[in-house]
């Protein structure tokens, strides 16, 4: 398929008409009619491979953004924003896609980011490649739901080897904790924009997931952009940096340093009240210190104080910035990301994001497998192995599974200009050979065992994409006829969408 | 001169421009069974295990895929009045039993098939009416004769999620197993003693992420809410329920204040200050540890509260409030005062955690008393969660039928097939007409065993004709083998394949009147519809009364 047929094709999945086919046989069978007029449908085996096809060109679109060696992509929406970024959930959140099946992937992506934040491109990849794999036997007329439940057990299988094989890292060693943590975060970032500095933001995103209490609740860190400098310039804040927002006369005076400060955390305007002394800033996020948030300034007692060792005013970039430093309490911490495009820091920040989940992942899953390709060449090596014990359809079909998990390690080659066929075959036999942790190696062009070089993803993200994706290949195979009503037109408030919300939708936060 | 007599108008002139009006057999009964059978056929495909999901996109667009009728029904919003009497009808299933909505559908659509055969063998409308009418009052009669076993115990779990296992199979073929276990579990945790069973006290909380077999149980609440102060886990927890706005009481009538000076200023503030301090001190005092509201927090009231170590919760849905105060045993109280010991609530466990990147809520019992239990679903999207929850209804419908009626009939079409074979001996002894529409009665019967195989890519008549000659030995219990790869009958008592007695009692019933009552129909007029803009359908969420809603936006980052 070449490039312009596929920018075709992803055109005519986000135009909102002529998104099902509907062969003119169908369109009114008799003069009966049954559904409200411009209701839209199609059914039958036509209708399922046309939904194949529609999450195969979703597909195409996140294909090259696997790995390391992955391409980004840059998006224009149509408020003529621009965001530069190659993560998957990303990218087909900004696709705005209405194609009711392809939608399906987006979701899963969705959940993938929910679930674990990394890892959903390959989700993507895998629920179209699953998908691809299936075609035929559609189209030559296997009972759907036959293959559903040959993709239950092989999904089933799948996860209890990766449980079987995962590598679990005891979390009392602390020492060896932070390496596996550092070593996560790593290949997290190895396939993102900063994956020069992964060394670098490594250690700052597992100092700030360590620096967390139990609950390690996201919100917790935060993250400041500020223009100008290198990446290198970055920096982590035990405690909260803000802005400086405001300030009252004669403020040049005060001294911009205070050693052990106590701090009174308001959320009232300073001057209606009486007036107090204090370090003259207002402050309305702030759980950082310890003290809790007041909102009268009446009972001023110790316990209510927050207290921390260093506050000073410091010129980041143009700003100015505020920092509260070295709390005895803190649970929280700030990363300041310093870069130059706006653009570029954004994705930095959505990278550290994907790094702190999986991160926040490792700890609390502590047991991890190699990444670049190897947990899925071991498994279809261990799935295709079953297949030929057992008799029947179910062997092809899994089979199929089995083939349909070489995507990862082939895109990976793929977009690194490799010779997917020959490192595919290198692994395969590696892999026949016992060697299973062997996958891409993408600084040598060749195949090489990850678990020594350190790639190493927790176990839990694998185990998501594989369910996720193969639950969203099912969803999709098990339907047969999709039944469209014309959009209700909108005579109410233009929130009108909102309110028809329906039993079982869900209440995102 | 002849006298001039004007013409009389016709039927169609004495309406208003643009009605539009039909009569007759040709005119109105067979496309009245036309539009039936259309319909009946988009969904017999979704029926059985085997059955194929639907894409259904409403008018606000949003995504179904399911294989439930009742779903699919409702969101296709069928416009044709005849095709709406039997969606009517499988509606009318769905509130008596809560399954078998598919099952309405494919019979009277059946039954309607059969009849126009009829109708052009020469048989009047009222002939068919009465054959049907008899042949359904047999049906019922032999109905209890089929029964082949009964819930004894269903206090037990395992008993239980036998029954039910084959209603979530219909929904959710292959995770059966696993979702019957939580829902069996979850209804008979909330099914008191005294046989009183109400459906609402299983909950269901849906949460992206992970996969459907990472879905749990547990007894209590879960909300899709954060904790609102700084207190996330309370053990042993005393909770003081409010349905109103935690904040400082407004007087019921408006009065002006004046104020002078600074000073009294001051002093009004701070008065006000101290009365909520001794509002929350009080509640504190009272032995609280949680603090439920239903209404917004205020700041100083949140201040108050974290300063006396109490965890606040605001919950935006009465209902969720009504609910919670019966978990806990709380009484709701509608000023913010301190309860009393009786008013307030007990819980084991109430803590805030994360599942998938969702904060929620947890209230949990840790034993199995609690008056509600909450099935908490996860899957990849949200489709899917959407279309298990369904599955959960299903199930714990079915347990609710059975605490009802406890008989049982066979399933995989066994029963059907039975009930066949007994009404077509019951019509060859009847002399009359009817004789005919009895038996084409029995007839329609087959076209559940049969959409079950075809669904499974089995021949229809050939299963058809090797379960006719099971039952024929005297092997009523005989059914569709859907396990298989060809056509094979097993006996579906020991398969525990078993359909609660009352859905299928109802399913026929109301199958059957409906189908009676489009073939009354003979002359159909429908008015032009009116222009103008139509007024938009108010239809909120079921569990929404009053009250903001959370805006349905989703953040992936941050």
């Amino acid at each position: 398929m070449d490039a312009a047929d596929r920018c075709e094709q992803i055109i005519s999945l986000l135009t909102l008409s002529s998104c099902l086919p509907v062969s003119p046989s169908l369109l009114q069978p008799t003069p009966v009619i049954l559904l409200k007029e411009g209701t839209d449908t199609s059914q039958g085996i036509p209708q399922l491979i046309s939904n194949i096809n529609a999450c195969q060109v979703i597909s195409e679109a996140v294909r090259t953004t696997l790995g390391p060696r992955g391409m980004d992509k840059l998006m224009v929406d149509s408020r003529g924003k621009a965001t530069i970024s190659n993560d998957g959930a990303t990218i087909l959140k900004l696709l705005d896609v209405v194609h009711p099946a392809a939608k399906t992937l987006v979701d899963i992506a969705r959940s993938q980011d929910a679930e674990v934040g990394d890892g959903t491109t390959s989700v993507t990849l895998l629920a179209a490649e699953f998908l691809k794999q299936l075609k035929p036997y559609v189209e030559e007329g296997l009972h759907p739901q036959t293959i559903i439940r040959a993709f239950r057990t092989a999904t089933n299988l799948a996860v209890g080897k990766i449980k079987e094989i995962a590598v679990s890292v005891k979390k009392d060693d602390k020492q060896e904790q932070r390496e596996l943590l550092e070593k996560c975060a790593a290949t997290a970032l190895n396939s993102k924009l900063i994956a020069g500095q992964k060394e670098f933001f490594s250690k700052m995103v597992v100092d700030a997931v360590m620096s967390l209490e139990e609950l390690m609740s996201l919100k917790m860190i935060g993250i400041k952009k500020v223009q100008g400098g290198a990446l290198e310039e970055s920096q982590l804040v035990s405690g909260v940096a803000f802005k400086k927002t405001f300030s009252y006369a004669g403020f040049e005076m005060q001294p911009k340093r205070y050693e052990n400060p106590k701090i009174a955390l308001l959320n009232v305007e300073l001057e209606l009240k009486a007036e107090k002394d204090n370090a003259e800033v207002r402050v309305k996020s702030v759980e950082a210190c310890g003290g809790s948030i007041q909102t009268s300034v009446g009972a001023m007692t110790d316990d209510v104080l927050g207290q921390c060792e260093l506050f000073e005013e410091v010129q980041v970039g143009g700003e100015r910035y505020n920092f509260f430093k070295g709390c005895p309490k803190a649970k929280t911490c700030t990363i300041i990301l310093r870069g130059g495009a706006e653009q570029f820091t954004e994705e930095t920040e959505r990278s550290l994001h994907d790094a702190i989940m999986i991160v926040r992942r490792a700890i609390k899953n502590d047991s991890v497998v190699a990444g670049g390709g190897a947990i899925e060449m071991e498994l279809s090596k261990y799935l295709r192995d079953y297949s030929r014990t057992i008799p029947g359809k179910q062997q092809l079909l899994i089979g199929a599974y089995a083939k349909a998990l070489e995507i990862i390690p082939r895109q990976l080659c793929d977009n690194a200009g490799f010779d997917a066929t020959n490192i595919l075959n290198k692994l395969r036999a590696k892999h026949a050979q016992g060697g299973m942790w062997y996958g891409v190696d993408i600084n040598n062009e060749d195949i090489a065992d990850n678990f020594v070089a350190c790639v190493w993803e927790p176990s839990i993200v694998r185990i998501n994409a594989l369910t996720a994706a193969s639950e969203a290949a099912c969803l999709i195979l098990s339907v047969d006829e999709t039944i469209k009503n014309p959009r209700s037109t909108v005579d109410g408030p233009p929130g009108g969408a909102g309110r028809g919300r329906g039993r079982g939708r869900p209440h995102a936060h | 001169m002849a006298l001039h007599v004007p013409k009389a108008p016709g039927f169609a002139q004495m309406l208003k421009d643009g009605a539009k009006h039909f009569s007759g057999l040709e005119e109105a009964v067979f496309r009245n069974i036309r539009a039936c059978k259309e319909l009946s056929q988009t969904t017999r495909t979704a029926y059985g295990p085997n059955g194929m999901n639907k894409m259904v996109i409403n008018h606000l667009e949003k995504l179904f895929v399911t294989n439930d009728a009742a779903t699919i029904l409702r969101e296709l919003e069928v416009q044709h009045p005849a095709a709406k009497m039997i969606v009517m009808a499988s509606h009318m299933q769905e509130q008596e039993v809560g399954d078998g909505t598919n099952f309405v559908l494919v019979f009277a659509g059946a039954l309607l098939e059969l009849a126009e055969e009829l109708l052009r063998m020469g048989l009047s409308v009222s002939e068919v009416i009465e054959g049907y009418e008899k042949a359904c009052k047999k049906t019922l009669e032999i109905l209890s004769d089929c029964v082949c076993s009964s819930a004894k115990n269903l206090h037990d779990i395992n008993e239980a999620k036998s029954l039910i296992r084959t209603a979530v199979m219909s929904k959710q073929y292959g995770n059966e197993d696993f979702l019957a276990n939580l829902i069996a579990e979850a209804c008979v945790s909330i099914f008191p003693e005294t046989g009183n069973f109400n459906v609402d006290n299983v909950r269901v909380c849906k949460i992206l992420g992970c996969g459907v077999t990472a879905s749990s149980m547990l007894h209590g609440m879960v909300f899709k809410k954060e904790a609102e102060g700084d207190i996330s886990s309370v053990k042993d927890a005393k909770i003081a329920v409010f349905s109103c706005p935690f904040d400082c009481m407004v007087t019921e009538t408006k009065g002006t204040v004046l104020i002078n000076n600074a000073q009294e200023l001051m002093d009004f503030s701070k008065g006000e200050e101290d009365l909520m301090e001794a509002n929350v001190k009080a509640i504190k005092e009272a032995g609280a540890t949680v603090v439920v509201t239903g209404g917004k927090v205020a700041d100083m009231a949140l201040h108050y509260a974290n300063k006396y170590k109490l965890m606040v919760v605001r919950l935006n849905s009465k209902w969720d409030l009504r609910r919670l105060c019966k978990t806990v045993g709380a009484v709701a109280l509608p000023k913010m005062t301190a309860p009393t010991p009786d008013e307030m609530g007990h819980c084991d466990d109430v803590y805030l955690t994360e599942v998938g990147d969702t904060q929620v809520v947890v209230f949990k019992h840790d034993k199995e008393d609690g008056a509600i239990s909450t099935v908490v679903i996860r899957g990849s999207t949200d489709n899917l969660m959407d279309d298990i929850e369904r599955a959960v209804d299903d199930g714990v419908n079915t347990f609710k039928v059975l605490v009802r009626d406890n008989r049982l009939v066979p399933g995989g079409g066994a029963t059907e097939i039975e009930l066949a074979k007994q009404i077509t001996s019951y019509g060859e002894s009847c002399p009359g007409l009817e004789q005919y529409a009895i038996k084409k009665f029995a007839e329609a019967f087959e076209a559940l065993p049969r959409a079950l195989a075809e669904n499974s890519g089995v021949k229809g008549s050939e299963l058809i004709s090797k379960l006719y000659s099971a039952h024929h030995e005297g092997n009523k219990n005989m059914g569709f083998d859907i396990e298989s790869d060809g056509p094979a009958v097993k006996d579906m008592l020991e398969a525990g394949i078993l359909d609660p007695y009352l859905v299928k009692y109802w399913g026929i019933k109301l199958a059957t009147n409906s189908a009676i009552t489009v073939l009354r129909v003979d002359q159909i007029i429908m008015a032009k519809a009116a222009g103008g803009p139509k007024a938009p359908k108010q239809r909120g969420h079921w569990d929404k009364d009053g009250w903001d809603e959370e805006p349905d936006n989703f953040e992936t980052h941050h």
